[in-house]
């Protein structure tokens, strides 16, 4: 029995259902893969509601099932695999998921930044060892990366592009070559990793912070690009965020009382803005600071905290200032963006009759500065 | 429950009649459906088309016809249907088919003729929701329909038959899901008629019909069509292919035709298929290099992987259309729905889309446009071909024929056709005309236009529409429309009566004017939506449901706009604010607007802040009281500011100022207290500021002022010297009180000797010669040196401008002659108000084109300041050389002075650049030696007797030389007048172009490009060299940018203007993503200067940010530190 983990990892979690989808379905595989790519699908997306070998498997990832058969196919090709889209779409829950099916571990992943070297996606030196006793395999500090190839795993890299372009580029060798050479071990059996089959890279990227544009044209040409869109359905994503909202609240030891009319409106809030489009199609000004479904669910852990350790005012009534809270990160013209939301589509909906609309009108002077 | 299989079996197996369920356009059922007919061989074929086309069937069959073709039936209402036929409608393969084996052919569709027809609702009947449930089974995309996963992507390489039972099955299913809302009366009607000619006709019978009424024609009660409808006429026209893409608006069309005749070419055979794959993604790849962007063989090759594998997950037999698009834009579209990704888009429209024209055999019969033209134009009355010139008025709101004619020949020419010359309709003051008068001739002109606008319609309204939307597609692969182009379109669309266009044109007015139209578009566009509603356009008397909706958003951008104005120095857009605020005040908008005027009365520019505090006491967001202290609290700023607050006060709300009361007393109250001395030094300023009403205005509020002061007694009670002599001593006791430390004023009043009631007036100038001078009226009734003063003023500002300007002598402004020499004047000033203010008159004299006062200045007696040189620079523009060369000595001061300055402010920023340094951030690059020598201290001697060293701190290099020789790429915006901006720009390039590890260019756009970096050492002849004028073009700056680029990793572009782009924004939003991929720096400046505040169009700003160039309104210090901070 492990320790309680505040997150567990998914090869973990469905270590049991991976097994039985494994023994399911004996087709065909790519070489390295623990399942079939049509069990990988599965696993991702759900069997739909209809059972497969008798059991129904539930969907991990809320979204476009052709989104998820392109992943598998290109994985299964071996091609490198960029997942795109706006913060807090769940790519790098994707991307842990598809790590977890094919080759049972998604622990082998780099996290980008800026400070990110060259060394976290090649190899590194245990440098008190290399000056000591001169370079030696045993003073080699493989990358995941690097492991994932001598392994035949699949390798992630979250948030590639906030890494600097000179670093990122130390990947276009390894995509194109497929081996790792270290030339200071010249000369002895290590001085070239070749990958294993089954190996592959899962990159993902966020279109806000910096966007694609930094990343070389010869490192684009190597990886199949997906753009994961934020959740689609608004019944989805209100289900979403009050299931992760109350495991979080609940973590804490605390009861969840947000009631789903709260939670349905502060779901479309944020959709309207994140759209630029309200759900009757009334244009909705967007603000630049991300608006995405991770940031609902901690809205709504917020007020859900609040309703259980200081009982007190309406929970709606905490939803304006906690928008504010939201937009007002990068942009000061953010809050007058807010401020329009509140003048057009919160305003006709008021009038309109909306008992939850009407309440966060009458809550406007929250808003005033 | 029924169970689909008996169902599918009962229709599709019956002996004598052999049902085809197709789609329009389904090439996989094309393919089969020779082969069906040849296995059944029936005596007679039935096909879904009306009775009135069976003339046109053999043209159709014909094989010297080449698909696309289609056959229109217009009526007098316009278009009652619409039959486009390519290779692949399954349709065509069935005549074609009748036709090479003789046999007879009839069309058994419910006559056009029917008046059934008249009750079908507008717009082409979509299909009916699809199954839900047959659509879980089957994987794939969610926009497909079941046809295509059915029908296109699963059958292709099954037997024919195999394919019949397939589509009738799908059929059968929409059949099913319909039936539960009620099918259509007009379906079931068509469908009793088919059964008629089903049933009436002998021997076997192949029917060619929809998929959705197959099921239905087997058994059922029966009709027979009437004629006593109007009767249509029919037009067989050539097609494209590129009008019978859906996504081209016209109606009954097929996503991507060329891969549909692909998919038919290759006999729907799932190998040949994949081959075809093949050469699609080859032909992408190779369009998108022809666009300069990487992509080869590799490329397409995973494409052809990824689709081919995307199939067989899905179990299809091969890659359909989905399957091939998915795998375009996962391989080569990079995530970027801007750049690349709309280079892939635009190739996969030329390649998918295709070029094909159809074309007529030679004999077929004229029809078309051009009889239906001037059969129309008789029935109007309207000249023909032939007959003389008419000049006719319409009155299009009262009578209905008036407005067929008016739409008429509104329709002829949006066509191009030059037909009708709008006329003059007379006065219409402040008001628009609603009746209009028209000279209207058939010219050969007319003739050459109809044959092209053929190609897009039947009738004129079909044609109209088909043209305006070319235009529009055209406009929206240009990256456009403009806002422009946007508000012309929905203008043209509604004058010519296309309800449907212009929805798609309002759309594109919410799109284009919302997001990126400057604040004059946003006018514009509500004034037109305005008259829309009311039903003036005559086209549209109806108004278009959206109509609100798009307003209430233009009133969302206005106050979107009013953020934007917060720079400005322009008193048209303290008035533009001023409406601006109104229009949004009446949509209710209140929250945001409060927030923005707020905003701008705390961070505009003096001219605006002082204009938003007034519209803020006209909305009623601020008490009248508070804006009368605020206004008075004025007068102690500084000249320059105290001067633009009062001018955008006055020149929005002038009005409220006459009226007096509290607005008006306060400042009042600091006039009056206000010493001699003080007064003068201020009076140039505030004179300035009240320059902005007209004189008739200024005289009221000189009324308005002497009703408070009371009748102002000329002459005083004795004579001057005396009262001079009064004042003095009790001047002298005060001081003498006050220091004594006794407190005088609630014992006793301040003793006055003013006449006037309430004057607090301590000086020798009484209250209402003091507003004489301010407001620079009755200058004649003052006292000779007060004359003085108001003629040095008059010298600049002159009687004013606008309504009173041109009085004899209403406002006495009697005027003494104007200085004969400047020097003299600008003598007069320094003697009378001092050196300051002469300055800062001499800037205001320039401002005005006062060059005469600006060359008798000494430039070394002038204090620099980049207003000044700004005003210089502005009159410089439009000089000769000859007169340019006295100027140059004060601008080469001027400009000398202020480098110096800015380069001092400047150069601590830049300094260090390029020095690579020791990091403890481990890099990969390990320091040796530095890491040797932090370490020396852990060396030990290991067991062996070797030195061993412990490096618990190793050193890393940083990754310095990035900051080698970077390219600065200034752009400026030259397009309206000389701004400050400018100024400031070319100042701080000059200072950058000594900065050695930057290599600086100066490039200065309008719709023209002029780089002038090879001047850009000297800021004086840079200065010299710029020349304003003409339209914004930044996509133009952006090229050039991109062409001069040498490394885009070391390269800056800075672009500095307003953003009021006046091309298509999507092609700025695509120059801009072009570079950003480059990896060049951006960074957009909405304005440099000291202050901060710039005046931009807000909307493009955001879309620019969201396309990678961040946009900010910088100081030099503020620019040359984020240069600093990109080098590093």
């Amino acid at each position: 029995m492990t320790a309680a983990r505040q997150i567990d990892p998914p090869e973990h979690r469905y270590a049991e259902e991976l097994e039985f989808l494994a023994a399911a379905d004996t087709g065909p595989r790519p070489p390295g893969w623990l399942l079939t790519p049509r069990a990988v699908v599965t696993f991702v997306a759900g069997s739909g509601g209809t059972p497969v070998e008798g059991r129904v498997i539930a969907p991990k990832f809320v979204g476009d099932r052709a989104l998820i058969e392109r992943c598998v196919v290109t994985l299964a090709g071996e091609r490198g695999l960029l997942l795109v889209g706006e913060p807090g779409t769940a790519k790098s829950m994707l991307s842990e998921l598809f790590a977890a099916a094919i080759c049972g571990t998604s622990a082998l992943a780099v996290q980008g930044t800026a400070g990110t070297s060259e060394d976290q996606l090649r190899y590194g030196w245990n440098y008190a060892l290399l000056l000591a006793k001169g370079p030696a395999p045993e003073a080699l500090v493989p990358s995941p990366i690097l492991t994932a190839m001598t392994t035949g795993a699949v390798a992630r890299v979250e948030e590639i592009t906030r890494c600097l372009p000179e670093v990122q580029d130390a990947l276009v060798s390894i995509m194109s070559e497929r081996r790792i050479s270290v030339p200071e071990l010249a000369g002895t059996d290590g001085a070239v990793s070749h990958a294993v089959p089954g190996f592959c890279l899962i990159a993902t990227a966020n279109l806000r912070d910096r966007g694609v544009s930094e990343m070389s044209a010869a490192l684009k040409r190597r990886f199949n690009f997906e753009v994961v869109p934020p959740i689609a359905d608004l019944d989805a994503e209100v289900a979403l965020v009050g299931r992760q909202a109350k495991a979080a609240v609940e973590r804490g030891g605390a009861a969840f009382a947000v009631d789903d009319a709260v939670l349905e409106t502060l779901v479309t809030a944020f959709r309207d803005l994140r759209t630029g489009l309200s759900a009757e199609g009334w244009e909705v000004e967007r603000p630049s600071s991300v608006m995405s479904t991770a940031e609902a669910v901690a809205v709504a852990a917020s007020i859900g905290l609040s309703a259980a350790y200081l009982p007190g005012p309406d929970p709606l009534s905490l939803l304006p200032g906690h928008l504010l809270g939201v937009v007002r990160k990068d942009d000061p013209g953010d809050a007058a963006r807010l401020l329009a939301y509140w003048d057009g589509a919160l305003r006709r909906r008021a009038e309109g009759g909306a008992r939850m609309w009407r309440q966060l009108w009458e809550h406007r002077d929250v808003l005033r500065d | 429950m029924t169970d689909p299989r008996s169902q599918v079996e009962r229709v599709a197996g019956d002996e004598r009649v052999q049902l085809i369920g197709v789609r329009h356009h389904s090439p996989v059922l094309a393919a089969a459906v020779p082969a069906l007919l040849d296995a059944f061989a029936p005596r007679t074929l039935l096909v879904e088309l009306p009775a009135e086309m069976q003339p046109w069937v053999g043209w159709l069959a014909d094989p010297d016809t080449v698909a696309p073709v289609a056959l229109a039936a217009a009526g007098t209402d316009g278009p009652v249907a619409f039959y486009p036929f390519a290779d692949f409608s399954p349709e065509l393969a069935a005549l074609r088919w009748a036709r090479r084996h003789g046999v007879p052919v009839v069309c058994c569709d419910l006559p056009l003729s029917d008046p059934a027809w008249l009750s079908r609702s507008h717009g082409p009947s979509d299909g009916p929701s699809l199954s839900a449930a047959v659509q879980r089974t089957l994987t794939g995309r969610a926009g497909d329909d079941l046809w295509d996963r059915w029908i296109e992507a699963g059958s292709p390489g099954s037997s024919p038959e195999a394919v019949r039972r397939a589509a009738l099955a799908a059929g059968w299913a929409l059949r099913h899901d319909a039936e539960r809302h009620g099918v259509d009366p007009l379906d079931l009607r068509r469908e009793a008629c088919m059964r008629g000619h089903v049933r009436g006709t002998a021997g076997r019978v192949a029917a060619v019909v929809g998929a959705f009424h197959a099921p239905a024609l087997l058994d059922g009660p029966v009709a027979e069509g009437t004629g006593d409808g109007p009767v249509p006429v029919i037009s067989l026209v050539p097609y494209t292919f590129d009008l019978l893409d859906a996504r081209s608006g016209y109606p009954a069309g097929i996503r991507d035709p060329r891969w549909q005749q692909a998919v038919l070419d290759r006999g729907a055979d799932p190998g040949r298929i994949r081959l075809a794959t093949h050469t699609f993604a080859v032909e992408v790849t190779r369009e998108l290099r022809a666009q300069g962007r990487p992509a080869g063989p590799g490329e397409a090759a995973e494409v052809v992987r990824l689709a081919a594998d995307l199939a067989s997950l899905r179990a299809l037999p091969a890659p359909g259309r989905g399957e091939l698009v998915e795998a375009l834009q996962t391989v080569l579209a990079q995530g970027a729905p801007t750049g690349i990704g709309r280079g892939v888009a635009r190739a996969m429209e030329a390649v998918l889309i295709g070029r094909r024209r159809g074309r007529l055999p030679a004999g077929a019969p004229r029809t078309g446009l051009l009889p239906a033209v001037e059969a129309e134009l008789s029935r109007l009355k309207l000249p023909g071909p032939g007959q003389a010139a008419q000049r006719i008025r319409l009155d299009p709101l009262r009578s209905p024929t008036d407005r067929a004619r008016d739409l008429a020949i509104r329709r002829l020419s949006a066509c191009g056709a030059a037909y009708g010359n709008a006329g003059t309709t007379g006065p219409a003051l402040g008001g628009e005309a609603l009746t209009t008068a028209w000279r209207v001739e058939w010219t050969p002109a007319t003739d050459a236009a109809l044959a092209v606008a053929g190609l897009h319609g039947v009738t004129l309204a079909q044609a109209t529409e088909g043209l305006l939307a070319l235009r529009r597609r055209r406009e929206l692969a240009d990256g456009g429309p403009t806002a422009e182009q946007a508000l012309i379109g929905l203008e043209q669309a509604a004058a010519s009566g296309l309800p449907g266009l212009a929805a798609l044109r309002l759309a594109d007015v919410r799109q284009a004017v919302c997001h990126g139209g400057a604040v004059a578009h946003i006018v514009a566009g509500l004034h037109l939506l305005s008259r829309l509603a009311r039903g003036h356009v005559t086209g549209l008397p109806e108004p278009l449901d959206e109509i609100a909706g798009v307003r209430d958003d233009l009133h969302a951008a206005a106050v979107g706009a009013v953020a934007g104005l917060t720079g400005s120095t322009r008193v048209e857009d303290a008035r533009a604010l001023h409406d601006l605020v109104q229009a949004a005040d009446e949509a209710g908008r209140l929250m945001r607007l409060d927030h923005a005027v707020r905003a701008l009365t705390r961070d505009g520019t003096p001219l605006i802040s002082g204009a938003a505090a007034a519209v803020g006491v006209l909305l009623g967001h601020s008490e009248p009281s508070d804006f009368g202290r605020r206004l008075a609290s004025w007068a102690d700023l500084p000249a320059a500011e105290a001067t633009d607050r009062l001018r955008g006060a006055l020149s929005v709300a002038g009005a409220l100022l006459q009226a007096g009361g509290e607005v008006l007393d306060p400042l009042l109250d600091v006039v009056d207290h206000l010493s001699d001395d003080d007064f003068v030094r201020r009076l140039p300023a505030l004179r300035g500021g009240f320059d902005a009403m007209s004189p008739a205005d200024r005289d009221r509020l000189l009324r308005t002022v002497g009703e408070r002061h009371g009748a102002v007694a000329e002459r005083l009670a004795a004579d001057p010297v005396t009262v001079a002599g009064w004042l003095a001593a009790d001047r002298a006791g005060l001081a003498a009180v006050l220091a004594l430390g006794l407190d005088p004023s609630p014992a006793s009043p301040v003793p006055t000797v003013s006449s006037a009631p309430r004057g607090g007036c301590p000086g020798a100038i009484s209250p209402a010669q003091r507003w004489r001078l301010l407001l620079g009226r009755e200058t004649d009734r003052l006292p000779a040196e007060q004359r003085r003063l108001a003629t040095a003023l008059d010298e600049i500002y002159g009687a004013g401008r606008g309504e009173g300007s041109y009085t004899v002598d209403g406002g006495g402004a009697g005027r003494e002659p104007a200085y004969p020499q400047a020097r003299d004047w600008l003598d007069d000033l320094d003697a009378l108000f001092g050196t300051e203010v002469r300055d800062e008159v001499l800037a205001r004299a320039a401002e005005r084109g006062r060059l005469d006062a600006v060359l008798a200045a000494d430039p070394q007696r002038v204090r620099p300041s980049v207003d000044l040189l700004h005003a210089v620079l502005s009159l410089a523009g439009g000089l000769p050389e000859s007169r340019l060369a006295k100027l140059r000595p004060l601008v080469a001061r001027l400009t000398a002075e202020l480098t110096a300055q800015l380069a001092r402010r400047i150069r601590p920023a830049l300094t260090g650049l390029g020095t690579p340094r020791p990091t403890n951030r481990p890099t990969g690059r390990l320091d040796l030696a530095a890491t040797v020598r932090r370490n020396l201290h852990t060396v030990r001697l290991g067991p062996d007797g070797e030195a061993q060293i412990l490096p618990e701190r190793p050193v890393f290099r940083s990754p310095g030389r990035r900051s080698v020789d970077w390219q600065v790429v200034l752009l400026v915006d030259v397009s309206g007048s000389m701004e400050p901006s400018t100024v400031w720009a070319a100042l701080t390039a000059s200072v950058l172009a000594g900065v050695p590890a930057l290599r600086t260019h100066f490039v200065t756009f309008s719709t023209e490009v002029i780089d002038l970096t090879d001047r850009v050492t000297d800021p004086l002849s840079l200065l010299l060299e710029i020349r304003v004028g003409g339209g914004t073009h930044i996509t133009a700056g952006l090229r050039y940018a991109r062409q001069i680029t040498v490394v885009p990793r070391r390269t800056m572009v800075i672009v500095i203007s307003d953003f009021e782009e006046g091309f298509a924004i999507g092609d700025l939003l695509a120059a801009v993503r072009a570079l950003a991929d480059d990896g060049t720096t951006l960074l957009g400046c909405a304005s440099l200067d000291d202050k901060g505040r710039p005046r931009y169009s807000a909307g493009v700003a955001a879309q620019l940010v969201a396309a990678g160039m961040p946009v900010a309104a910088l100081s030099p210090t503020e620019l040359a530190r984020w240069i600093g901070d990109q080098v590093r």
